[in-house]
């Protein structure tokens, strides 16, 4: 009953609250409803206005490297977050989750990074559930 | 469905101080608010009242000690929607031609068309949109003249309090953020626009014309909250004068850390989008991108 609230709580904020309503683009190239997690380290993390963006490169299962690119809110979001520019440095390891790009391009909208030493990086502030934990 | 569970939780954590604070306002202050503005066709007339009730007749300049502190930054923290119903269910009477833009862009939204003509290119929002976009905001306050500035595209408006009037009618033009002057009521800051330019109120909303002026009347109501009673005027929207209200937050920052940074938009280009034949929003080619291909939309 409870996951059952809970789930229909989940669709009416989706429907009501678009995730980011003014930003300086729209999100909508971005599939809100699908999740990718991947391995990887960093690359580069461009620290930039209007939006950030981490680059991961990720070893694919043939042992190619594809880079993937996180996107974030520019630098003032990140810091009210947490997330600072010498967090995520080069060749930092992470198991990073966002919303994958519609047309397959290896972009996301990111969510949530977790660096090999543990610590977790939410560009978009912590949801309250994870908050609790 | 998890994912579903979990996104409402991100936006719970991310995004609800708009929904939450949307009825903050109540039912009959609301509808008094509305009232108030109501009763004059234009925002000129209004603003020429609330000057007349003001002390001096709102000519008085008054020193810097005597002005409000309001130093700090801000972030937008909810109120009324420039076309949806406010407090109480009272909605805004809007025209014909508003109405078929708004149910034009709620398909769009149900069809995941979205492409911001105003900011996907770093353009200015402009205002009275500017009241409703994030991030951070500083306002600068003066005696003669007061700042209202968003770290969004760097933009400022600004506010004469001189005693100047507007501009002589054969010198004005369309701007992005209209043309300013008001006048201190005590500790309470009020405001004329007009010379505003025809342009989108946001994405997939109806287009303001440059008939639209407003009233504001920005006050602190406490330590951590400043707001603005807005009355907008714009017979090409509204068939009456509509108001809102909106609400800034003090954002923490004790260890000053924070600080507004310039926005330039050719900075990296992974943040170049463009428009889609079907006129919606997809990045451009990425720079880390090794094996690039056309974008599907």
């Amino acid at each position: 009953m409870i996951g059952r609230t809970l789930t229909m709580i989940g669709a009416a904020l989706l429907v009501a609250m678009p995730l980011r309503v003014e930003a300086h683009h729209s999100a909508v190239m971005f599939d809100d409803q699908k999740e990718v997690t991947l391995e990887g380290t960093v690359k580069e993390f461009q620290y930039t206005n209007p939006h950030s963006w981490l680059l991961v490169d990720v070893t694919n299962k043939d042992g190619s490297v594809t880079t993937w690119g996180f996107e974030a809110e520019g630098p003032s979001t990140l810091l009210r977050n947490g997330v600072r520019p010498a967090d995520l440095k080069f060749g930092t390891k992470v198991t990073i989750t966002g919303h994958p790009m519609k047309d397959g391009r290896p972009g996301a909208l990111w969510m949530k990074a977790v660096r090999d030493d543990g610590k977790e990086f939410w560009p978009g502030g912590r949801p309250r559930a994870a908050a609790a934990q | 469905m998890r994912h579903l569970v979990l996104l409402g939780f991100l936006i719970l954590a991310t995004g609800t101080a708009p929904l939450a604070q949307a009825n903050r306002q109540a039912p009959d202050e609301f509808r008094r608010m509305l009232a108030m503005g109501a009763k004059y066709a234009t925002g000129s007339e209004f603003y020429a009242a609330l000057k007349k009730a003001a002390p001096g007749g709102g000519r008085q300049v008054p020193a810097f000690t005597q002005l409000p502190d309001w130093s700090g930054l801000w972030m937008a923290s909810g109120g009324g929607n420039f076309f949806s119903s406010g407090p109480g269910g009272v909605a805004p009477k809007l025209t014909a031609a508003a109405q078929a833009a708004l149910k034009q862009g709620s398909d769009n939204e149900k069809n995941g068309i979205e492409y911001d003509e105003n900011l996907s290119q770093c353009g200015p929002p402009g205002y009275p949109r500017w009241l409703v976009i994030p991030f951070l905001r500083e306002f600068i306050v003066r005696p003669e003249e007061t700042w209202l500035t968003s770290e969004t595209v760097n933009n400022v408006r600004r506010i004469y309090t001189d005693g100047r009037d507007h501009p002589p009618v054969d010198e004005r033009y369309p701007l992005y953020y209209g043309d300013s002057i008001g006048f201190w009521d005590g500790q309470k800051l009020v405001i004329h626009t007009n010379q505003l330019m025809e342009r989108s109120m946001g994405r997939n909303q109806p287009v303001q014309s440059e008939k639209m002026e407003t009233v504001e009347i920005w006050q602190k109501i406490n330590p951590a909250t400043v707001k603005a009673d807005v009355w907008l005027y714009d017979p090409a929207l509204y068939a009456e004068p509509w108001y809102v209200e909106r609400r800034y937050s003090q954002v923490p920052n004790e260890d000053k850390s924070l600080r507004i940074r310039y926005w330039n938009c050719n900075e990296n280009p992974n943040n170049d989008v463009l428009k889609t034949p079907d006129g919606s929003t997809n990045y451009k080619d990425f720079t880390f991108d090794d094996k690039p291909k056309e974008p599907s939309k």
